[in-house]
């Protein structure tokens, strides 16, 4: 029994790990690969097809990781309460009446960390990725930017028990300082999301030019050009989204958190009977 | 097929057993009806048949259930599923696909039956329900009386012996319910289905319900028995059967049709016409008042010329067929649409073109789901929110003041004991107080209120009752929206019917209350040359004919 | 109309051809092509109007231009290479001073094809594909995921029906929404009727029969052979970009994609459930699917008479004409085959 436990968590352990840094390393491949490609003889072709090959190969780090969590986070209730948090969270990403904020705002981290933080990493996990699809899928947004964006609200749910640590040690749970911390994650997230897309649309805006026209072009440069396009692109909107983050776990978070934790018992609950022969049952209820 | 044993059970976390002793037996083929006042666990019982308590609720249950031969909770819900089908309350939360035949289907997808298996049983559960027409539609473009038709199918499709339904129909109107009720009855006698059902609408059921099972009464478990037996030791029943009672009849009539036979000596000493006008004076201006409104949607016409007139101390009942306009009424008077012509008046200051909040100081208006409303964490503050939202920011005296004014309303609401409660753990009733509490808190001086009687049970039903009538007293003026006969005969000072968009009728209530079979309560069928509507006017009237 | 798996396969065929080539005459072609098929579509769709899925809020074409100019100006900007020098911003700005060059502006618009085609390619496949049938795509080992994403579909509609009743019951009580602080009164109610909603939901499951516990367990053995597959798959990749290591890169990777699939297939399987609703594979979906054969081989297969040279496509260092094989351009018309099936009424 304690063998196979740990073997479990070693396969866990494993699976976190490799998928993660693939999916961090496929990212910022751009910049790794001119380091790369002068000691190698690629034709043309090979590079052209590199965009989209990367986005495959993340897809398929989504794929291991999705099974991973999947197994390990759900029973009917917890089904049934996933299945209607992302109807409830695709329904305010489209709700554009609703959400009256500038550009690069997005009300979906919001819930996507508070349940990630109070539920746990896995089922924050899964609704970041699925309210992606499910809003991808109901809106015809089905692209390649699907994975990515995926993997990135993913993320965002997956790393907010992250606060944890932080919350315990100032004693915070219940007070303001709790919501602090959550919205300062949150504000992180807003950048790191747009940073980890810009990074996946990066080689398809820049093209395979730099990588081979000029043999000698050095990773600072790679990066200087990144900065230009980051710049260009999306800093004002990152930075509206973090602050939109920022706010609405300021403003709103203290009263979500009661409400999720309020509920929190009524879903993870389960029963074991301990009956035998039409004898008395016991009361077992447990936490996980 | 289904037996009881000194069945017991508590929830995790609370003191009190939802159920106590419990003993029964449910022969194959019976139809059998649940009753008792919310809180005396006619879910815990229902949930028990098929082992979501304890396995879904946790807790402790103590004695014997067997169903079919099988114990539910060594069994577990998985496999009870194949004998026992569960329709619950809510329509619209038992879905998982979005289409009714994916719907019906998903349950025998998930037993891994063939799929040729499968096809003949969604087709022949399609037949049975008569549901053939709606297979493929998307189930968000369903009534809620088609919903509940769609869960029966997906119940039914796995065969099961028995079905056990939770108040199928407190969130339909009576037309929906009426269908869902003569289906359930069709299937039981045909299909030889032992049904197991708890309803509120009791009269509808009780000419064709085999057994009655009464929960707590007068805090004993459960009696359960032939319908006669069982109402003879109960305080919850129907018009009829409760003037039954009173009189002494024998054997106690359960239909309009089996009273009759007990009327004809009453009937021919019954003086006509000695009716009292309603005591409402006429030389009042009204307060509120709607001149020929008319609201469109896209190129329908909802409200065509609607004129209507409500006086301050009377309660005033509109009722209507679905689909007549009630609700777009009730939401054009608070500002929630715009109509395309006509004003609306209270207090002699034209409301149309102010700002909601304005108008909503003058104009309470309590809408069908008041969970819509409730998002504090206590009762009283929710009540404090909405002095705050009209108030602005307040100052300390301000708060205080604010503090006395609520706590005295729920004082007033009967729920001053919960003023520090979670709204949403609070009973269907007192949630609906809470929320009630909320809209009258700024005190306006007239209320309108939308089907407020959805879901709630006979005791929540007569609070809601007095605690309006006793606001009526002190002059606010009432307009009632319900598709509840039996609270309408009861409360109202006037009535009117709104149908496709115009007022077909408004005045006294026993006159317009006769005018449509559909809106007529019971009393008022079993003497159709009186003025009584209620079984307390009945008794009034034929004891002073025999005084 | 035509089968799900059918449409993936002529998507598939569009990006691997998006990607292979650079040469404008060819990409110019494809979203000609991909235009095409959209269009009939969009046609058909709007001819069949009582069901409203899917119809897109803007149009994709003046989408795929402005792709194409910004792409173009974004990159003239950025890169300062090539010889026709248009003007020159002052080197003072930071990373935007410098030459404007023709060959900056052709590689951007290049890149701008490209985005464009593939923007254009997945736009067909939603206006092609119903969410059912996208629904459907999840492997039966994700059951658990399907199962939420269904119960999401089904309930979205309502959720968004709930919001506006939230909206009116807050506003009668003198809500008015003023900053993200006036919000509360509105996503709350939202947020605990739906987890209200969950758990009868739950319970209205689990009445039904559904154990999501049983079936699809993992094993130690799928999920160590997922991870595998993945770092064969990643060790693959790169073992390609090294010198020599090309042949056996691919092996690897392929190796990995097989080693994913055939525990995803194991898993399925131990998933007990029909789909008893299943699409029918017909004659022509036959034909779409050798359309789309005929593209990826004309562009990726080594085939002596045809001129792969003319794929690769540079503009650097001056401005030249592209090549072009009629062969390949008509071996493209393959993504052309759906139009034919798709007749608008």
């Amino acid at each position: 029994m304690t063998k196979r436990f740990s073997t479990s968590r070693l396969l866990s352990f494993l699976t976190y790990g490799v998928t993660t840094s693939m999916g961090l390393i496929l990212l910022i491949y751009p910049f790794l690969f001119p380091a790369i490609t002068q000691k190698s003889t690629l034709g043309q072709a090979r590079l052209t097809e590199m965009p989209l090959l990367l986005t495959l190969l993340l897809a398929l780090c989504l794929v291991v990781l999705l099974y991973e969590v999947q197994g390990q986070a759900v029973d009917t209730k917890l089904i049934a309460l996933l299945g209607i948090l992302v109807a409830i969270n695709s329904a305010l990403r489209f709700m554009e009446v609703a959400i009256p904020g500038p550009a690069g705002f997005s009300p979906i981290f919001f819930l996507i960390i508070l349940t990630g933080y109070v539920f746990g990493g896995r089922f924050g996990f899964l609704l970041g990725v699925l309210t992606i699809f499910v809003s991808a899928i109901v809106t015809g947004g089905v692209g390649p930017w699907l994975p990515s964006q995926m993997f990135a609200a993913g993320w965002v749910g997956m790393s907010a028990p992250l606060c944890r640590p932080l919350v315990n040690k100032l004693d915070g749970e219940g007070k303001i300082s709790e919501v602090i911390i959550l919205a300062v994650f949150g504000a992180l997230w807003g950048l790191g999301y747009g940073v980890v897309m810009n990074l996946w649309t990066w080689p398809f805006i820049a093209g395979p030019a730099d990588q081979y026209w000029q043999a000698g072009i050095s990773w600072v440069e790679t990066l200087q050009r990144y900065g230009a396009y980051y710049l260009i692109t999306s800093l004002a909107w990152d930075f509206i989204r973090a602050a939109g983050n920022f706010l609405l776990i300021l403003l709103l978070g203290s009263p979500t958190l009661i409400a999720l934790r309020r509920f929190k018992h009524r879903f993870t609950f389960t029963y074991r009977s301990s009956y035998s022969q039409g004898s008395k049952l016991d009361q077992k209820g447990d936490t996980t | 097929m289904i037996s009881f044993q000194n069945v017991s059970f508590s929830y995790p976390d609370s003191e009190r057993p939802a159920i106590q002793n419990i003993n029964l037996e449910v022969a194959p083929g019976t139809l059998a009806l649940v009753i008792g006042e919310s809180g005396s666990g006619k879910s815990t019982l229902l949930r028990c048949v098929n082992g979501l308590v304890p396995h879904f609720s946790g807790g402790s249950l103590q004695g014997n259930v067997r169903v079919n031969g099988l114990d539910p909770v060594q069994a577990t819900p998985k496999v009870m599923s194949r004998h026992v089908g569960f329709i619950f309350q809510d329509p619209e939360a038992q879905f998982v696909v979005d289409r009714v035949e994916d719907e019906i289907a998903f349950a025998l997808e998930n037993f891994a039956l063939p799929a040729e298996e499968i096809r003949m049983r969604v087709a022949e559960v399609l037949d049975l329900l008569s549901l053939k027409a709606l297979r493929y539609r998307r189930l968000e473009t369903l009534s809620g009386g088609e919903r509940q038709r769609v869960a029966m199918a997906t119940a039914l499709v796995m065969r099961p012996e028995v079905l056990v339904l939770d108040e199928p129909t407190s969130q339909l109107d009576p037309k929906s319910a009426h269908d869902v009720l003569e289906t359930l009855v069709r299937l039981n006698r045909t299909l030889d289905l032992t049904v197991l059902l708890a309803e509120h609408r009791i009269e509808r059921v009780l000419p064709f319900a085999d057994q009655l099972i009464a929960l707590n009464v007068k805090g004993n478990g459960g009696i359960s028995g032939p319908p006669r037996q069982v109402f003879a030791q109960t305080d919850i029943t129907p018009p009829v059967v409760t003037l039954g009672k009173e009189l002494g009849w024998q054997p106690l009539p359960m239909t309009v049709e089996e009273g009759r036979k007990f009327i004809p000596d009453i009937e021919s000493r019954t003086p006509k016409s000695e009716t009292i006008p309603t005591p409402v004076s006429q030389k009042v201006a009204p307060y509120l008042q709607i001149h020929d409104l008319e609201v469109h949607y896209g190129n329908q016409i909802i409200l065509d010329g609607v004129n209507l007139d409500l006086q301050q101390g009377e309660i005033l009942v509109l009722m209507g067929p679905n689909g007549a306009g009630k609700t777009t009424l009730l939401r054009t008077i608070v500002g929630l649409l715009q109509p395309a012509k006509g004003k609306v008046i209270a207090g002699g200051v034209d409301i149309s073109n102010k700002r909601m909040d304005e108008i909503c100081r003058a104009v309470g208006y309590l809408p069908q789901d008041p969970n819509a409303l409730l998002f504090a964490n206590s009762a009283l503050e929710e009540l404090m929110i909405t002095l705050r939202n009209h108030a602005g920011k307040m100052d300390a005296a301000g708060e205080q003041e604010a503090d006395r004014t609520a706590r005295a309303l729920l004082e007033r609401l009967g729920l001053i004991n919960q003023a520090d409660d979670y709204p949403r753990d609070l009973s269907v009733g007192q949630r609906q107080r809470v929320a009630l509490g909320a809209i009258t808190v700024t005190k306006p001086k007239t209320l309108l209120l939308d089907e407020p009687t959805r879901g709630l049970d006979y005791g929540a039903k007569q609070s809601l009752a007095q605690l309006l009538r006793g606001w009526r007293d002190e002059g606010m003026a009432i307009l009632l929206v319900t598709h509840d006969v039996e609270l309408a005969a009861e409360i109202a000072d006037r009535a009117a019917i709104l149908k496709q968009g115009k007022i077909s009728s408004c005045g006294d209530t026993s006159r317009v209350m006769r005018s449509s079979v559909r809106f007529t309560p019971q009393i008022a069928r079993l003497f159709p040359d009186t003025d009584w509507l209620t079984a307390q006017d009945a008794l009034i009237g034929i004891r002073q004919i025999f005084s | 109309m035509i089968h799900t798996w059918a449409w993936i396969g002529w998507l598939i065929s569009a990006l691997v051809a998006l990607s292979i080539t650079r040469n404008p005459l060819y990409l110019f072609l494809i979203l000609l092509c991909i235009a095409l098929v959209g269009w009939t579509q969009e046609r058909r769709l709007s001819s069949e109007s009582s069901q409203t899925q899917n119809l897109l809020p803007f149009s994709p074409f003046k989408f795929v231009l402005v792709i194409i100019t910004l792409s173009a100006l974004f990159n003239a900007v950025i890169s300062h290479f090539g010889e026709t020098v248009l003007f020159s911003l002052p080197e003072w700005l930071p990373f935007l001073g410098g030459p404007i060059t023709l060959e900056a502006l052709a590689f951007g618009a290049i890149n701008g094809l490209v985005l464009g085609g593939i923007f254009a390619a997945f736009t067909v496949l939603n206006l092609a594909l119903p969410v059912r049938s996208l629904v459907r795509l999840i492997p039966r080992a994700y059951y658990p995921v399907a199962v939420i994403t269904s119960i999401a579909i089904t309930f979205i509609p309502n959720a968004t029906r709930q919001f506006q009743h939230i909206r009116e019951a807050q506003a009668i009580r003198g809500h008015r929404v003023r900053g993200l602080r006036g919000w509360l009164p509105l996503i709350m109610p939202l947020l605990v009727g739906g987890l209200e909603r969950a758990l009868g939901l739950a319970e209205a499951m689990t009445a039904r029969g559904f154990a999501s516990s049983e079936g699809g367990n993992q094993t130690s053995q799928t999920r160590l052979g997922m991870v595998l597959g993945l770092l064969m798959l990643f060790g693959g990749w790169l073992l390609r970009l090294i010198e020599g290591g090309q042949l056996l890169g691919i092996g690897l990777m392929i190796l990995g994609i097989t080693l994913i699939a055939a525990m995803l297939w194991s898993i399925g399987r131990s998933v007990p459930r029909t789909n008893y609703n299943q699409e029918i594979w017909r004659f022509r979906d036959f034909l779409v699917l050798i359309g789309s054969m005929v593209v990826i081989s004309a562009f990726l297969l080594p085939i002596p008479w045809i001129d792969q040279s003319t794929l690769h496509y540079n503009p650097y260092p001056i401005l030249n004409l592209p090549g072009f094989d009629p062969l390949i351009g008509a071996a493209t018309m393959g993504l052309l085959i759906p139009i034919f099936i798709i007749k608008p009424k």
